[in-house]
């Protein structure tokens, strides 16, 4: 490391500000539990370190009539604790439950996991099932962007994340994830999925599914979406979406030594996410 | 250099470090608390938990400069009057410390979990102290630490 100067960040302003000053030689802080390893690693050599753990403005979870914001330092344990996420929205606390270690989950910041973009983030694909918005601050001012199409305009050396939000689920609307991991603690996930289902008497009138892992980066699967909309969840259905995501999988990896795991390892977790929106569907709690 | 104000163990340091300083750096180096243990530097072991404002960290995860303003409990700041912690006394009578090098955390892990959840499950213990990897006991050990811990805290 040879960083030369830190910033305890106080307001959003002030750090885009600094951001825009020192242009690629700033980095911000948030958990840190990304960026000090890869700071030691020097894959990063920034001069400057801005902390951003205590920017009052980018704390929390909010809610509107119309939206749930999540502040960009909103840790996961905050999420996991939050009553927002416990019914309907639960494959979010799942998600975030299920990272790291409580340790990691105190620290570990939904905006770090977005801007780090690894393809295993794991609040990623429920956040992308909701069809979730990121919003990035510079000072050439706010751009507002799909999860979605993030990863293909993603965050700028001078931009801030500030927040990523979504519509509020309907009382049909369910989200559910599921990830593989060889142990639950501390495996950074190989393989997540998530989907974002509203039924109207036993169809499916509207679904969104996410990938983690499977890809370069998290994406919408939406083979499985268009093969799975206007149905009801069955076995017969569930096998069919298993299929569906297995041929786009085909072509996506094809000759990637990962591909044979990864097609057997997906009909397990494609089921239980499906099963979990089934068993909302029908009025049973599963939580 | 850059001036931080942190309270560790109840005792306030105003001190100047170097901006590349992590806060087990900082705690070892500086402020000579050498409880507190390096394993992997990763974020994996947990050997170099803290407690940072009511909540376990891994200490080789934070810069040191993060930690101005805040409130730091490390192994060290346990001990009460000459008296061992509850949790203490319970790892050392249910026999789950054996080289040691992990039990620093560990501690400080089962201590924060108790802290928030008097009468975890099982698998809450267990899901408590999954950030601090022990390569002697087998984990089954602290389990029965944990137990005794919670009856001692009570009894308190
Ligand atoms: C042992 C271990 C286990 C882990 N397990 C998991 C796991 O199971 N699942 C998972 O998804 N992740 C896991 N992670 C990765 C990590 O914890 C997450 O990605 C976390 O969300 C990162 O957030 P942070 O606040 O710590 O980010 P930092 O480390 O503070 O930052 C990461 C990057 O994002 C940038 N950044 C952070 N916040 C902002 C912002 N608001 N605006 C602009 N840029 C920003 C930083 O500049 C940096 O480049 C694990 C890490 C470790 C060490
Ligand atoms: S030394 Fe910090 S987690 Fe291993
Ligand atoms: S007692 Fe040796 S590592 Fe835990």
């Amino acid at each position: 490391m040879d960083i030369k100067k830190v910033y305890m960040g106080r307001s959003v302003e002030e750090v885009v500000r600094l951001l825009g000053e020192y242009e690629n030689k700033a980095k911000v802080i948030a958990g840190g539990t990304d960026i000090v390893i890869a700071l030691r690693n020097k894959v990063i050599e920034p001069e400057l370190l801005i902390d951003i753990s205590k920017v009052e403005e980018l704390k929390g979870i909010k809610e509107d009539e119309e939206y749930i914001t999540i502040g960009s330092i909103t840790t996961f344990t905050e999420i996991v604790e939050s009553e927002i996420f416990q019914s309907n929205l639960y494959g979010l606390h799942k998600a975030c439950k299920m990272v790291g270690s409580p340790q990691i989950r105190n620290k570990g910041t939904i905006g770090g996991n977005i801007a780090n973009g690894s393809p295993a983030a794991d609040s990623v694909p429920p956040l992308m099932a909701l069809d979730s918005i990121v919003t990035l601050l510079s000072i050439e001012g706010t751009r507002e962007i799909s999860l979605e199409d993030y990863y293909y305009d993603s965050i700028k050396e001078n931009e801030l994340l500030v927040n990523v939000k979504f519509k509020k689920p309907k009382d049909n609307q369910v989200l559910t994830f599921a990830k593989l991991g060889l142990r639950k603690a501390l495996a950074i996930s190989r393989l997540t999925l998530s989907s974002f289902i509203e039924f109207d008497d036993n169809i499916i009138t509207s679904i969104r599914v996410a990938s983690g892992a499977l890809a370069k980066f998290p994406m919408r699967e939406k083979e499985v979406e268009d093969y799975l909309l206007g149905k009801s969840l069955n076995e017969e259905t569930i096998e069919g979406a298993i299929e569906a995501l297995r041929n786009s999988m085909d072509e996506r990896l094809k000759g990637r030594p990962t591909l044979p795991y990864k097609r057997i390892a997906i009909s397990t977790i494609l089921r239980e996410i499906l099963e979990e929106a089934l068993v909302f569907e029908k009025g049973v709690k599963a939580w | 250099m850059v001036d931080i104000s942190l309270t560790v163990n109840d005792r306030l340091y105003e001190i100047s470090i170097d901006e590349n300083m992590r806060l087990i750096d900082v705690l070892r180096d500086e402020l000579g608390l050498i409880g507190t243990k390096e394993g992997c530097g990763e974020g994996e072991c947990g050997a170099c938990t803290v407690i940072m404002d009511g909540e376990i960290v891994n200490s080789c995860l934070v810069m040191g400069f993060q930690a101005n303003g805040s409130n730091i409990v490390t192994i060290e700041g346990l001990k009460k009057d000459g008296k061992l912690h509850p949790v203490q006394r319970a790892y050392i009578e249910a026999g789950a410390v054996q080289c040691g090098f992990c039990i620093p955390g560990m501690v400080l892990a089962t201590k924060a979990l108790l802290d928030k959840n008097p009468n975890p499950s099982d698998e809450e213990i267990r899901e408590g102290i999954s950030g601090n990897l022990c390569r002697c006991t087998g984990y089954n050990k602290m389990l029965v630490a944990t137990k005794k811990a919670m009856v001692y805290m009570k009894g308190e």
